[in-house]
This record gives C-alpha cells, sequence and structure tokens, in this order.
C-alpha cells in the first residue's frame, strides 16, 4: 500500500505540474519526496540490518 | 551550439522518453520472467518517476533552473537507493538480488541512470541562453505524447505495486501477488 501511494503522489505532482502551476507540482514533489524518504528508512534500516 | 528554450524542451521531452523506457524494461522484466521487484526495487522506481516531474515542468512552464534541481534532487534520492542495494550485495560470491542484465543487476543499473541524470541535469545548468525569453507555444505532440506516456506509466506502476503488495506493507521478498491470492 505505502508504495501505491508514493506513486500515486508522483502521478499527482506531474499531472499539477502538467495542468495547473508549478508551485502546487513542487509542493506535492517535495512531499512525495519525504514520504520516499521514510520508506527508504523504512526498509533499509527496519527490516534488513545496517552497521555504520 | 545555442542552447534555445525550444531545444531545452525537446531534451526534456527525450529526458522522458529516456526514464520511460527505463520504467517500460522493468516493467517487461517483470511481467515476462515473473520476477516481482523487492521493496528497494520499488523505491528506485519511485525515485525514477520522481525524475519526471522536473522536466514536465519545463516542458509546460518553460526552462527554470528551479526544474533541473528537482531532477537533481530526485536523483540523489534514487542514487542513495540503488546504491544501499548495491552494498547489500557487494560481497564475493553474493549472487545478488534478481536477473543481470548485460552482467549487471537492475539496481547497479538503476544507480547508473540516477549518476546519469544528476550529470545531465548539471549540463544542461551550464546553458544559461535556455532561460531567457520564452516562446508562446511550448507543447508539441512530441513533448504531449512523451507527458501522458511518463504519467501513464506512473499509474501502472501503482497499480502493480497495489497488486504486488495489497493494503499491508510489503513483504521483503516478494514471490507472489498478494491482491490475486
Amino acid at each position: 500500500m505505502e508504495f501505491f501511494i508514493a506513486f500515486f503522489n508522483f502521478a499527482l505532482a506531474m499531472w499539477l505540474a502538467w495542468r495547473h502551476e508549478a508551485p502546487s507540482a513542487v509542493y506535492v514533489f517535495f512531499a512525495g519526496l519525504v514520504f520516499t524518504a521514510a520508506l527508504y528508512l523504512r526498509h533499509a534500516t527496519d527490516a534488513l540490518p545496517l552497521s555504520f | 551550439m545555442d542552447m534555445t528554450p525550444k531545444l531545452a524542451i525537446r531534451l526534456n521531452a527525450l529526458a522522458l522518453y529516456a526514464v520511460s523506457a527505463v520504467l517500460v524494461l522493468a516493467f517487461y522484466w517483470q511481467l515476462a520472467f515473473d520476477e516481482l521487484p523487492c521493496p528497494l526495487c520499488l523505491l528506485q522506481r519511485v525515485a525514477l518517476t520522481g525524475l519526471a516531474v522536473g522536466p514536465i515542468l519545463t516542458i509546460r512552464h518553460g526552462p527554470n533552473p528551479a526544474n533541473y534541481g528537482l531532477v537533481i534532487i530526485a536523483a540523489l534520492m534514487g542514487a542513495a537507493i540503488a546504491a544501499r542495494q548495491i552494498l547489500l550485495h557487494i560481497m564475493p560470491g553474493d549472487a545478488g538480488f534478481g536477473s543481470a542484465v548485460l552482467g549487471l543487476h537492475f539496481y547497479t543499473w538503476a544507480f547508473l541512470c540516477f549518476v546519469t541524470a544528476i550529470l545531465a541535469a548539471a549540463v544542461m545548468l551550464t546553458f544559461g541562453k535556455q532561460f531567457g525569453p520564452q516562446p508562446e507555444s511550448r507543447r508539441g505532440s512530441f513533448e504531449s505524447l512523451a507527458v501522458c506516456l511518463i504519467i501513464a506509466l506512473t499509474g501502472l506502476n501503482a497499480a502493480s505495486a497495489l497488486l504486488e503488495c495489497g493494503f499491508t506493507g510489503c513483504p521483503a521478498n516478494p514471490v507472489r501477488y498478494e491482491l490475486l491470492n
């Protein structure tokens, strides 16, 4: 489900970029980026062992 | 060579076709060889779709340095994810995850794609003339088709991710479509 939301978010950003003004697309783009970063941290640290 | 706004828009449309080609290839491998993408693979696809927002803004509203900034940010995110997966399988003797194409696994190709996107955006930023006065009509059928294609592919990826993971968290090593079982 979380990946569906991430793809949907960027599809929405693309549609806003195409059909509406630029700022709304940029806001949605950054929301998607934060969501993707959260997913990355979840799947790269919780589910997989990390050692730095 | 003069980088006119029109040429910059055409190059951005070509970039959209390139991203679409990568997504189509990943989709083909998923369907033809029944290789379901892992969570990190899905995240790389998400970052690939994120690459498309900047070029669409350029095609619709004209060249702007900020649009190339969006490409670089999305590519950095994608490169970080791909590098993480490369490091997971970097030990000698590790077979890696999934198939290899031309000797490299998909996550390695993804890393190269993201690095290429960063380089391409940086090179485009060096051509300042494109940020001058904009032409009235920027959208030809070539550009419109590129935008429609990438939005459709992102929608298909959303549907595929929903089928694969269902309404709960995605398994670390998916072997079946959760919604089809």
